[in-house]
């Protein structure tokens, strides 16, 4: 089917996406690495609870984590091996996770669930569930409960954005995979019961856009380049014309929204009973020697992928888990991928910045440029003043989507996404 | 592993506008009306925009040593103060002198621009915080101030050098901004016209006595053009203002003088005359001193558009500086009740209905 063009949305930034140091490489398996440590905290919800002892021998595809509650998720051992230890440490956020080490055997021992064919909505719920799947865009929402809805759902939308600047690892999986994201999603229709599949993809990527054109099962919608195209709520107003309410799930406004990769693992979940324990990962920025697109298994050490990739090319000023406008700015090298790790960055001095905040001009560019129409510069405000609930009120704050558009424009370089967080946590523990 | 990596929270990447290049911006954007209005009236414009604009830009240096603890420490801090002052310096101050230099007339004198500028500076600018904390509009406070001061010199214009061109006759000597527009051949009621102004002089400046930036409207025009590509400035921003201001003192002149019962002959001898063009993209525009969001700003520009051209038919003197005052003054109001409702907002009481 042709693609169509997408609606425009209020506000958004044009940051320079990069996106050619990476979009080029076919993306490559990495060595299956002798030790892993996981963590039990996958997912947006409670962690998992560990369910194997030190010194017990796993098999790749093996759970080893239970999930705790509704929006937690199963966690697998991604290699076979011995559970060395299962420590507590910190994750990227600072937070403190518990990691599961193993260490690996050497051996190719699979232990994965039984495939099914021609699987019906129950059975491809239960295994989506089973299979530990996240979204795999970033927030780790457990795609269990987003294929459950308490609304009737009419539509499904892949998100073939990838707004972020620099990632690509989206963008190789729908060029190379795009059977199985095909699959993926005909199964996650199913399960939801829906008819409708559109798939959202920027413009600058016209490959993807011309591989999808050709399926006639689903509705490609080309996208214009913008950030945050790839935002939930952005994203179905552009494709749909949706609204989704403010505090409200997308399944409210009758849409299910979910990454390609997701749709990839929930294939590879169906097909072929494989759990997630890997995923495409983007290493790039121009501190790495060679950037490169990498499938990568959960709980890889971030130095030897950096080792894997040529090791550093000149010495990085920041090093982000993630995209550079959410993701995570990593303190150190000793981390280990999540299911939820989209990439890996290490920017130098001209990339990253690093200026210095200087007093609010009062210019209104965070407002403008605020795809969620709110005003984030009434928020840093009152936050600094102390004044959380104000921030709040006059912000707008508890329906920012923290896309971090406002402090990329901002000339004063204030940290607003820092204000806007610190009044959610504020207001939370108020409550 | 050492800790030269940066942590913090995201965005990584940022644009690369700076506060200082905007200003920067302003200023390339003022340099065709500061060096028209050298052309026009000659060397005292020159002078009067070194002073100010130096003046400015001392005051904020003295004002920061001082309030950094320059003296504090036998002046062995002096160094580090001055490098400290250079690394935050964004043109503000300079912006706030150039402004305030091209809306003052070409007779007033060095010293009084001199003390305009230290009192811009000094009083209306650092001692309410400094950039981004002022209330009102340093360089229209800083002419309002010399205007009480040195009334004399203040509203003594001169016309510039050029004479009107096409319409030919005499040059117009010791008119006002206003009578720019008073003695335009649209307003016969005020006084007999020995020369007929027409658009074409009236934009051009030539022939039109006044302020030293505001004669000549090209220039503006040309100002305003690079602040938009340069996205200092929302385009709508000073064109919604001059319309609305236009079409209010057609009318407004239309219910003062029947016989010109709401001509619209009139409406561009009223935003081409004195500095209603300049305030318009130069003044009311200013970041600081006007609302956040953009129904704040469409409240602010109409409002104040409106009450401009009320009350320059009404006083019958050139009120841009007095009225961006009160429009500032407002604008804390406007900031708190007009807000945006965010993307996907229902009203309470719809929700109220659907449960």
């Amino acid at each position: 089917m042709k693609a169509e063009r997408g609606k425009f949305f209020f506000g958004g930034v044009h940051p320079h996406d990069m996106k050619s140091l990476s979009s080029g490489k076919p993306t490559e398996r990495m060595p299956i690495p002798d030790r892993v440590e996981i963590s039990t905290s996958q997912s947006l919800g409670k962690p998992a609870v560990p369910i194997v002892e030190v010194g017990v021998e796993v098999k790749c595809g093996q759970l080893i984590a239970r999930a705790d509650g509704p929006i937690s998720s199963d966690v697998f051992a991604s290699i076979s091996g011995t559970v060395e230890a299962i420590r507590d440490g910190f994750g990227a956020n600072g937070a403190p996770e518990k990691f599961i080490v193993i260490k690996g055997n050497g051996k190719e021992e699979t232990d994965f669930l039984p495939p099914i064919t021609d699987p019906s909505p129950d059975q491809i719920r239960d295994r989506i569930r089973e299979a530990g799947i996240v979204g795999l865009g970033g927030a780790g929402f457990p795609t269990a409960v987003k294929v459950s809805p308490r609304s009737p759902v009419d539509t499904l939308i892949l998100n073939g954005a990838e707004c972020e600047p620099y990632l690509t690892c989206d963008h190789r999986l729908m060029l190379e995979n795009p059977e199985e994201i095909l699959r993926g999603a005909e199964y996650l229709a199913r399960a939801l019961g829906v008819r409708t599949v559109i798939i959202g993809i920027e413009k600058n990527k016209p490959d993807c856009i011309a591989v999808f054109e050709k399926y006639d099962r689903l509705k490609t919608v080309a996208l214009k380049k913008k950030y945050p195209m790839g935002g939930e709520k952005q994203l179905i107003y552009v494709t749909t014309g949706r609204k989704v309410g403010i505090g409200k799930l997308p399944a409210d406004s009758g849409v299910v929204v979910e990454n390609v990769a997701t749709a990839y693992a929930v294939c590879q979940a169906v097909e072929k009973g494989v759990p997630l324990i890997e995923r495409v990962l983007t290493v790039t920025g121009k501190a790495v020697k060679e950037p490169k697109n990498l499938w990568v298994r959960v709980g890889t050490s971030i130095q030897s992928i950096i080792e894997f990739c040529g090791g550093e090319a000149e010495k990085p000023v920041k090093a982000v888990q993630g995209g550079p406008m959410t993701g995570l700015a990593l303190a150190s090298y000793d981390a280990f991928t999540h299911k939820t790790t989209s990439g890996l960055l290490l920017m130098t001095k001209e990339e990253a910045s690093a200026d210095e905040p200087t007093p609010c001009l009062n210019c209104g560019k965070c407002s403008d440029v605020c795809p969620m129409r709110l005003m984030p510069m009434n928020t840093a405000f009152y936050a600094n003043a102390g004044d959380f609930e104000a921030a709040a009120k006059y912000g707008g704050t508890l329906a920012c989507i923290e896309c971090g558009a406002c402090e990329y424009i901002c000339p004063a370089k204030r940290p607003l996404i820092q204000a806007i967080r610190r009044t959610k946590a504020e207001l939370r523990k108020k409550k | 592993m050492d800790n030269s990596i940066i942590v913090s929270t995201p965005p990584h990447v940022k644009s690369k506008r700076t506060t200082r290049g905007i200003m920067l911006d302003v200023v390339i954007a003022l340099l065709p009306c500061a060096i028209c209005g050298i052309v026009y009236f000659g060397w005292r414009a020159a002078v009067l925009e070194i002073t100010c604009v130096l003046s400015c830009v001392c005051t904020e240096f003295v004002y920061y040593f001082i309030a950094n603890g320059g003296f504090a420490k036998k002046c062995s801090n002096a160094g580090a103060v001055c490098r400290k002052w250079l690394k935050q310096f964004d043109f503000t101050s300079v912006v706030t002198g150039l402004i305030l230099a091209l809306i003052i007339s070409s007779e007033t004198q060095w010293y009084e621009a001199l003390i305009g500028g230290i009192f811009a500076i000094a009083i209306v600018k650092m001692l309410f915080g400094g950039t981004g904390k002022n209330l009102v509009n340093p360089a229209a406070a800083a002419r309002i101030f010399l205007l009480l001061s040195f009334s004399t010199t203040m509203s003594r214009y001169v016309a510039p050098v050029f004479g009107p061109i096409l319409s030919g006759g005499e040059v117009f000597t010791g008119v006002s901004v206003l009578g720019g527009l008073l003695k335009n051949p649209a307003y016969p009621q005020f006084s007999q016209p020995t020369v007929m102004i027409d658009n074409l002089n009236l934009f051009l400046g030539t022939g039109v006595a006044g302020c030293i930036g505001e004669t000549c409207k090209l220039a503006i025009i040309i100002g305003f053009i690079y602040l938009c590509v340069r996205k200092v400035i929302k385009w709508w921003q000073p064109v919604l203002f001059l319309a609305i201001f236009g079409f209010t003192s057609v009318i407004a002149l239309g219910f003062l003088f029947p016989a010109y019962t709401f001509d619209i002959n009139l409406f561009l001898p009223s935003i081409l005359s004195g500095g209603a063009m300049f305030a318009a993209v130069f003044m009311f525009t200013d970041y600081v001193t006007s609302p956040k969001c953009v129904w704040g700003q469409l409240v602010y520009y109409v409002v104040g558009a409106i009450l401009f051209a009320v009350m320059r038919v009404l006083t019958r003197i050139e009120v841009a500086s007095y009225i961006i005052l009160i429009m500032n003054l407002i604008v804390p109001l406007i900031d708190k009740y007009v807000l945006r409702k965010p993307f996907g907002y229902v009203k309470e009481k719809k929700i109220k209905e659907g449960k």
